[in-house]
């Protein structure tokens, strides 16, 4: 009996080696700084994670199917721009669809160049990234883009609202995590997702259509993006052209220390939203510890490895390779 | 925009021949400029420039902007060279890069005027002045208004400050978080600056490390933020949570930083108007031309803002 459940706690940790690297820095923090482990603190780290924890969301999706997204956050500083711009001139209710409704094209494009075109992805949208900046800038003409009347309007409740005690960026975040979790792991589309990323050509030979599967991963995560970019403008009602800038690199790294193989095939929306939050608490626990900045940068990246060792030692059940 | 400079230059080579031939006194300067479009003080300054060049009937502009491209910069000081322009001015994309170019004009017998940053300290033979702000005497400038706001609330003997940098690594971030270090103990002897970190010129950054700083410390009595943008960041997150009587301080007073004033919610910053930046830069190279001595460092003023004299400053465009 002892021994099943000795082996029932390894399977668990093969599964969930991430989640016990999350509750490991959260106890080390917690040890450093008790103010750490406070619920207005957690309020805040998850609120402020979930910007670009919507974004994980869905470069989670392309990443899967074995693509990659590295346009999300010049992506996000186009929405945010967008909706600030077109806010004081259509109003708030017009603002927000065309603002989708422009980002989506964006999501098109790339989908169509990537999905149909069969064009390397990371080309695509490392060029994207700077497009899509140029576009932004060409759109604003540089200027910040702030809303005049911030008073006078609703458009708040997306960044500063709550409901029931919940700050509505967190809300947002969980239930698009929870739509998507769902779209990812419970319906057909999904599956085909992991199929595609998983080993491209069995898909087609299955019957799959490829290249529809990665166009509609790439408006996922425009998806994605475009709310993320509601979210920051409605947040801070005003924004510069570069707010989203370096946020791919962020996005990128929150889904891969998720799990998902950046080779495509594998990862969870659970584990990419896991992902976000452990970057979320380093960022705001080492805040909190009162380290030197470029002390930061550096112990961000020994967390980072950690986590990532952690996970693949549970997963082997050894700490270090197996094969000698 | 692209075709305007397109046009300015053109019509400013034009010009030169044309001033070649007839009126001796018509000056020529070009201007290669850092990455216009990217931010809205350098699109103000552009205009500006350009507005003040064509108010002044003596003087020809070529305006070339680099696009953030430092090789890009670099063929831009070649072909004002070749152009044989009677004045530089510069507005670094790097300060190490363009020092061989700059030498370069220096060699051709060009004077050149550095604008808004300077370039590396081994440029300067090279350079024959600077005109922009001066960062350090910003930063201390912020630390004055800091503590005349704690005197005024008679907290000026506990006052615990949190301080928030620019990017790292970058000569603004660092001048003003020294000018600010430096002068609030020298004012405030008895104020405490109790952390220190980087907002990386972002609002959304900075409003986290604020909100981390928050959670963190019960008692804050003052933000000063390296410049306006990071200010109102940081300003939104203790809105947000409810904190109330902190005294924001910025620099670069940007038009929110201003409606912030306005609202009462923001203390003071330093006005920097890109116009006067702009104007400087211009004026330098005219009076360098016309054989006035001037410092090396030629630093146009940009004076403390508070809610108490907003009224005698217009609102930034930026």
């Amino acid at each position: 009996m002892a021994e099943s459940t000795k082996q029932d706690i390894g399977k668990l940790l093969a599964k969930q080696g991430i989640l016990i690297a999350f509750a490991l820095f959260i106890i080390g923090f917690t040890i450093a700084n008790p103010k750490f482990l406070t619920l207005d603190n957690f309020e805040n780290v998850v609120r402020s994670s979930a910007i670009l924890g919507v974004m994980a969301l869905g470069v989670t999706f392309v990443v899967i199917s074995g693509n990659l997204d590295l346009s999300v956050g010049s992506m996000m500083s186009f929405s945010t721009i967008v909706v600030l711009d077109l806010h004081d001139k259509l109003g708030p209710t017009l603002a927000i669809p065309a603002m989708f409704a422009m980002t989506l094209c964006l999501g098109a494009l790339i989908g169509f160049l990537v999905g149909y075109l069969k064009l390397n992805s990371l080309i695509v949208t490392l060029g994207m990234l700077s497009a899509i900046h140029g576009l932004t800038l060409t759109y604003s003409g540089g200027k910040n883009m702030d809303i005049a009347d911030k008073e006078g309007t609703w458009f708040a409740i997306f960044g500063q609202g709550n409901i029931l005690g919940i700050q509505t960026p967190i809300l947002i975040f969980i239930a698009l995590a929870a739509l998507l979790g769902i779209i990812l792991a419970k319906t057909p589309f999904g599956r085909k997702v992991y199929a595609v990323g998983g080993n491209g050509t069995a898909a087609t030979f299955s019957g799959i259509r490829r290249a529809r599967v990665v166009f509609l991963c790439y408006i996922m995560s425009a998806l994605c993006v475009a709310t993320a970019g509601l979210i920051q403008a409605s947040r801070s009602m005003g924004s510069q052209n570069t707010v989203g800038q370096g946020l791919e690199l962020e996005v990128l790294a929150a889904v891969i220390l998720g799990g998902a193989s950046l080779l495509g095939g594998s990862g969870t929306i659970f584990k990419t939203v896991i992902g976000v939050l452990i970057l979320g608490f380093i960022q705001n626990g080492l805040l909190l510890v009162g380290l030197d900045f470029s002390v930061q940068y550096v112990v961000t990246w020994i967390i980072i490895i950690l986590a990532v060792w952690l996970d693949i030692a549970a997963k082997r059940g050894k700490l270090m390779s197996p094969i000698a | 925009m692209k075709l305007r400079r397109i046009l300015a230059a053109t019509t400013a080579t034009a010009a030169m021949t044309v001033a070649g031939m007839a009126a001796a006194e018509t000056m020529t300067i070009g201007i290669t400029q850092n990455n216009v479009g990217v931010d809205s003080y350098q699109t103000t300054y552009e205009k500006a420039f350009i507005a003040a060049a064509e108010a002044n009937a003596d003087v020809e502009v070529v305006v070339l902007d680099a696009g953030g491209d430092v090789a890009r910069q670099i063929a831009q000081m070649e072909d004002l060279i070749q152009q044989e322009v009677d004045a530089i001015i510069i507005w670094p994309t790097n300060g190490e890069a363009v020092i061989p170019a700059v030498r370069k004009a220096h060699q051709a017998g060009i004077p050149v005027v550095v604008t808004n940053s300077n370039i590396a300290e081994a440029g300067f033979p090279f350079v024959s002045t600077f005109s922009g702000p001066d960062n350090i005497t910003q930063g201390a400038r912020s630390a004055e208004i800091m503590c005349d706001r704690f005197k005024a609330l008679g907290i000026e003997n506990e006052a615990k400050v949190v301080h928030i940098t620019g990017q790292p690594g970058y000569t603004t971030a660092i001048e003003r978080a020294k000018g600010f270090n430096d002068r609030l103990p020298e004012v405030c002897p008895n104020v405490e600056q109790i952390d220190e970190q980087p907002g990386d010129w972002n609002r959304e950054k900075s409003q986290q490390v604020m909100e981390a700083f928050l959670v963190k410390y019960d008692d804050i009595d003052g933000v000063y933020s390296g410049d306006d943008n990071m200010g109102v960041g940081a300003m939104n997150a203790a809105i947000a949570a409810g904190r109330e009587g902190i005294t924001f301080v910025g620099a670069t007073n940007f038009a929110v930083g201003y409606e912030a004033m306005a609202a009462g919610t923001y203390w003071g910053s330093i006005y920097q108007s890109p116009v006067d930046d702009a104007e400087a830069a211009l004026k330098s190279a005219i009076d360098l031309l016309n054989g006035e001595e001037l410092p090396f460092l030629n630093y146009f003023d940009t004076p403390k803002i508070t809610q108490d004299n907003m009224g005698d400053f217009t609102k930034p465009v930026f």
